[in-house]
């Protein structure tokens, strides 16, 4: 069984995450965050470490955990596909592009491969409606103007370890006349 | 300026600056300039004369409420000594909006500026900047931007001399649209599952950790610095008379040219379409208009002449500026499935605290999703509009209120699209 | 005094409170799920609609405004309130269902809501009969159903801990039960997990619902999401009657009332007393209903040739009597008992006070560390405070050891103390006397007394205890015994079966009679027996003469304590033995 602890390091950097609070019980979000970043989930076992952590009770953990959908209660692949089918993506080809990761994968949303390397999640809008359709992976980075081949590369890549890089997206207007000296 | 000539409109609240982002452009193009000349003044330019100042200019939450923003400030109790807070809203959630994370991308310290100010007329001692978990990259951003704040001393104790304090924190979100709401995201900040309190009372009396709070949209503080730095009667002159100054257009869906624009309010939805966005694509015609979010009822593309995006202009066309939002549909769009979509947002998203919400929701997702089927009746639209009335003005939050509009206008504002989608649908008789 | 107009009648009312509250203090009815009175007010179930209003004041004149009719004008807010959550104020107006057409169906709506993913089970729910989902519904609720798709679906009978089971579907997301465990009981076991129409109540995961205070939730839920372990599918409602009564199994004594069916206990629930334990009572309480019904000692018995045999009341009678007329004056021990009522305490006191030299004593039994701040007393024991008051000489387990074992005594009267079980005496050392005791359980110190007479339980006589913080409280009696007939004692509860049910219906026995008398009445029988001059009729004769001899028990009375649900004592207990 594995054993769930944070190290010297990470339980000072949850003292100053609790000191920007009144009490310790504000913490337990971000605390979830850091727990999830290091274990990949916050399955029933690491919300009990936050709850031993910050010395709040289990079930407010527990209950805090399932009503945030970023938090993963149970294991997901290496790379969480996030595609916004929300209704501006829906307009622009969210389920589409749902369904070519879906095809190309062999799996549905909401299941992993076998190999454990990508999750794939139907997810509501993602604030990012003009760049559409788009995705996030792993609650990171996001990946806008899908196409197939677009896809096809981002899963290549994925493969390979490489995240995309994030893209700046100006205002149309500031994209489209010279910029100001600075 | 006026609105006519809004093609010579030139972006203030995200300049055209390269770098402005970085702490040192945003210095050496006046920024801080308004916070400094406040600070440096505070006989004169007082939290009441700040407040009073932001309430002449006219500004409205552009959160989607549209409430004045210095006349919330001014309800705020007297200080007692104990901690006040501004939670700063930058949960932007709502289906159709992505404008806040520019200005987390390319002002930040605009916002940062507009924070401090607004803390200083409310006599605050911490701001909490809440932002969706999504946001992770957004975030980082503004980790980046807070520090150095903090490091040019415009946050922290005795700010540039002045006697005044105040903090930043930072607090993401993880995933729940509900935590928009201003009472579900003072919870949140408090560590708790997103549940909307029941008010009274209100945040300016018992917000978070029970002591006086305001909350504020990200885009609203960020316009504070220009009042200042431009005065309020510019601010006042800024786009539609009754809901001024500049805003950050989201436009997406069905058009050639999506993104975050920003003209002065009030612009024409024709213009913002036709000229702004460069049209529907593929020249076919908009079949609907969604002008402020998901939440906001759609308008009929053939009854968008003259309507303008202000908050009267669209509710005299029916509908609500909300978050400025705009959703375009073009004439081959299902509405039905548009509408279905938007029913399993909020389906998806209420919290389930109070009765009609959690309920209505889900059923109202189930019957579209029955009617999208081919399996729905002419009684199904009825129940529908029936469920609506249930919903509206019975919750705790706006989200009921936010779940039912969509249906109850789509319906009867596309009634022909769902009784040929129903029309033909043979059942047995129950 | 402030003015409120409820359907357009005038109440008036002082200070805060809420406007359902005000309306259920009156008397009037308003349905709702989540509000509790002691808990904090969610207003999430949206049920207590109602439409209000304010008279609109002059701001020049300060005087309310009047319409053409000189009558005020009200102006009322845009949306249905929740009466739970809304302050009275003064002039308010409220309408509820009763003169509201929006009000009827605004809870008819909710109710439709609720219902739409509630299994509708009531024919195996528990809590069929007593469901206030189902009362409501009856009587505010729509006749049929427009919902006509799948329902969710959500984890089932599922264990939460030791005492409660969780029926998810059932659940109408009221928040009591977590309320309850935050604001209580504080042990802060439950919270709801999930999010929007999948929610529902649920402890942490791998941790269990051990909160001692867990079946408290099961009350309070309004549907049949949380039943107990131990009483599920035992009865339905309406066949029990219930008895007011108190928890004998500690010295706080909450207030409970005692569900019986064909004269077995079937469960006990907490009653209302603002002064002891509001709506509540620790889990321990319930299981009270073992004593009551379980392992009874039922007609006399007697050692006979080391043998125990049961026999007759006059034999037991008879053998006691020779005994104790023979026995040398000082040599008799009496146990007086802080497990019995004050009126059996009382009886025995004064009974062996017409011997010369006898001693009465009585041993409490505190367990330190095992209570609580809340209804958990260290004290074992329902009526501690009472024997100090009656004035019986208190000593400690390793005293009242010394003095069975110094042989200084020939004879031993127990009354209810269990002395081998709490290692006062051994089953040697009670060999060596004549020892009666008296009680209501089988247990080893029964198994070794040379005569054993059934006496009564709390739950079978007309008793007062007074409890750890000097409140007289009374029970009455919930189960018949062989020689009481709820027919015939007008104060005896009567439900469904004992009023339609005759003894030719097969689920009415005489099998849980036990053959008992309380312990005073038998104390009367023995002193007709010796020809001494000790005479009561009822348990009340007892509590009067005690009021008016005992300065302590000043003014009591079981009328008062019925109506003021127990009476403080105010002096402090004293030694003093009082003369009869």
């Amino acid at each position: 069984m594995q054993n769930f602890e944070f190290t010297k390091e990470e339980l000072a950097k949850i003292d100053a995450i609790i000191a920007r609070y009144p009490n310790p019980q504000p913490a337990v979000m971000p605390v979830l965050w850091m727990a999830q970043e290091k274990y990949g989930h916050v399955e029933p076992d690491v919300q009990k470490l936050v709850a031993r952590t910050l010395n709040l009770p289990e079930a407010h953990v527990h209950g805090v955990a399932t009503f945030y959908t970023q938090y993963y209660k149970e294991r997901k692949g290496k790379y969480v596909l996030d595609v916004c089918t929300s209704f501006s993506c829906q307009a622009c080809g969210g389920y589409e592009t749902l369904h070519y990761l879906e095809d190309k994968l062999g799996i549905k949303a909401g299941e992993t491969t076998p190999d454990g390397m990508f999750s794939i999640q139907s997810v509501e809008c993602l604030g990012a409606c003009g760049y559409a359709p788009m995705m996030q992976i792993t609650n990171d980075v996001y990946v806008n103007h899908l196409t197939p081949e677009k896809l096809d590369k981002v899963i290549d890549d994925l493969k390979k370890d490489q995240l995309p890089e994030f893209e700046s997206i100006p205002l149309v207007q500031n994209r489209t006349t010279a910029m100001e000296n600075e | 300026m006026s609105l006519t000539d809004w093609k010579a409109y030139k972006p203030v609240l995200i300049p055209n600056i390269k770098d402005y982002h970085k702490i040192d452009v945003y210095e050496k193009h006046g920024g801080y300039g308004a916070l400094k000349k406040i600070l440096a003044d505070q006989d004169t330019l007082t939290p009441q004369h700040v407040t009073e100042t932001v309430k002449n200019a006219g500004l409205r939450g552009r959160g989607g409420a549209g409430f004045n923003t210095g006349l919330k400030w001014s309800f705020m109790p007297k200080p007692d000594g104990g901690p006040r807070y501004i939670a700063a809203n930058g949960d932007e959630s709502e289906p159709g909006t992505f404008k806040d994370r520019v200005i987390f991308e390319f002002n930040p310290h605009t916002f940062i500026e507009g924070s401090i100010i607004a803390a200083y007329a409310m006599s605050i001692t911490t701001v909490y900047v809440y932002i969706r978990g999504e946001y992770r990259s957004w975030i980082r951003m503004m980790e980046k931007a807070v520090s150095d704040a903090y490091e040019r001393g415009y946050l922290g104790q005795n700010i540039l001399k002045s006697g005044f304090s105040v903090d930043m924190v930072l607090h993401s979100g993880a995933g729940a649209y509900i935590c928009g709401e201003e009472s579900s995201l003072m919870e949140s900040l408090e560590g708790k599952r997103g549940y909307p309190r029941v008010k009274p009372p209100f945040p300016a009396q018992k917000g978070l950790w029970g002591r006086p709070t305001t909350i504020n949209n990200i885009e609203s503080l960020a316009n504070v610095p220009l009042i200042f730095n431009n005065g309020a009667d510019w601010y006042k002159g800024t786009g539609a008379a009754t809901h001024p100054g500049p805003l950050l257009y989201g436009i997406s869906g069905h058009v050639n040219r999506p993104g975050v624009y920003e003209y002065p309010t009030g612009m024409l939805v024709t213009d913002l379409i036709n000229e702004v966005a460069m049209g529907v694509r593929g020249g076919k015609r908009v079949k609907a208009l969604i002008p402020g979010g998901s939440s906001t009822p759609p308008l009929r593309g053939d009854a968008l002449d003259g309507v303008r995006m202000d908050s009267d202009s669209l509710r005299q066309a029916g509908s609500m500026l909300g978050t400025a939002g705009m959703c375009i549909l073009d004439e081959d769009t299902d509405m039905v499935d548009y509408l279905w979509r938007v029913s399993h947002f909020y389906h998806h998203e209420s919290c389930g605290q109070c009765t009609p919400c959690r309920e209505g929701t889900g059923w109202l997702e189930k019957t579209l999703l029955k009617i999208k089927a081919g399996d729905g009746t002419m009684r199904d639209l009825d129940l529908l509009l029936d469920l609506c009335t249930q919903m509206e003005g019975r919750t705790i939050c706006a989200l009921a209120d936010a779940a039912a509009w969509p249906v109850r206008y789509t319906i009867t504002r596309f009634r022909d699209e769902f009784e040929a989608r129903v029309k033909n649908t043979v059942y047995a008789l129950s | 005094m402030a003015e409120i107009f409820i359907d357009n009648k005038r109440y008036e009312f002082e200070g805060q409170t809420k406007v359902l509250q005000f309306i259920l203090d009156q008397g009037l009815e308003l349905p709702f799920f989540c509000y509790h009175p002691s808990l904090s007010i969610p207003a999430n179930c949206r049920q207590c609609y109602v439409e209000a209003g304010q008279p609109v004041l002059n701001r020049e004149t300060g005087e309310y405004e009047l319409d053409d009719n000189g009558e005020r004008v009200i102006r009322f807010f845009p949306k249905l309130m929740t009466a739970c959550s809304l302050d009275a104020t003064d002039g308010m107006v409220i309408k509820t269902h009763v003169t509201s057409e929006l009000v009827r169906r605004g809870q008819k709506d909710i109710l439709e809501f609720i219902l739409i993913n509630h299994p509708l089970d009531c024919p195996i729910c528990d809590q069929a009969g007593e469901c206030p989902l189902q009362i409501q519904t009856y009587k505010y609720g729509p006749e049929g159903s427009r919902f006509e798709h799948k329902k969710v679906h959500k984890p089932k009978r599922i264990q939460l801990g030791p005492r409660v089971v969780l029926d998810a579907e059932r659940c109408i997301n009221c928040t009591r039960c977590v309320r309850f465990t935050e604001e209580i009981s504080k042990s802060n076991q439950l919270t709801i997990s999930q999010r929007g129409d999948h929610n529902y109540p649920i402890t942490a995961p791998g941790t269990e619902f051990d909160d001692p205070y867990s079946i408290n939730t099961v009350d309070i839920c309004p549907v049949g999401a949380l039943t107990s372990t131990d009483f599920r599918f035992k009865a339905r409602v309406w066949e029990m009657s219930s008895t007011p009564s108190i928890d004998i199994t500690n010295a706080k004594g909450c207030a409970v009332d005692i569900w019986t069916r064909d004269n077995l206990v079937m469960r006990i629930t907490p009653r209302y007393n603002p002064h002891v334990n509001d709506y509540w009572m620790p889990d321990a309480g319930r299981e009270a209903y073992k004593i009551y019904n379980e392992n009874r000692i039922s007609r006399p018995e007697m050692v006979v040739n080391k043998d125990s045999i049961k026999t007759s009341w006059n034999n037991a009678l008879l053998t006691i009597s020779e005994k104790l007329t023979g026995a040398e004056t000082g040599k008799t021990l009496v146990f007086a008992s802080a497990y019995a009522s004050v009126e059996d305490n009382y009886a025995i006191q004064q009974f062996f006070a017409r011997f010369a030299n006898t001693t009465v004593i009585y041993v409490p039994d505190i367990k330190p560390g095992t209570g609580d701040d809340f209804l958990i007393t260290d004290d074992q024991a329902p009526n501690s405070s009472g024997c100090k008051l009656l004035g019986i000489n208190e000593v400690d387990a390793d005293q009242a050891k010394g003095m069975i074992d110094s042989g200084t005594y020939e004879t031993l009267v127990i009354l209810q103390e269990d002395l081998v079980g709490r290692g006062i005496a051994s089953t040697e050392s009670l060999t060596q006397y004549f020892s009666v005791y008296l009680g209501t359980n089988n247990n080893s110190t029964s198994r070794s007394a040379s005569v054993t007479i059934p006496i009564t339980t709390a739950a079978e006589h007309f008793g007062s205890y007074v409890n750890v913080d000097g409140r007289i409280q009374r029970t009455l009696p919930a189960k018949e015994t062989l020689y009481t007939d709820r027919r015939l004692d007008l104060q005896m509860s009567m439900g469904r079966l004992d009023h339609y049910g005759t003894r030719f219906d097969n689920w009415v026995s005489d099998n849980n009679k036990i053959d008992c008398i309380p312990a005073w009445e038998f104390l009367v029988r023995l002193s007709h027996e010796m020809n001494l001059e000790f005479r009561y009729n009822e348990a009340r004769e007892i509590i009067d003469e005690i009021a008016l001899k005992n300065s302590s028990f000043a003014g009591i009375s079981y009328e008062r304590m019925d109506r003021e649900l127990g009476i403080a004592l105010q002096d402090q207990p004293s030694k003093e033995l009082n003369p009869a």
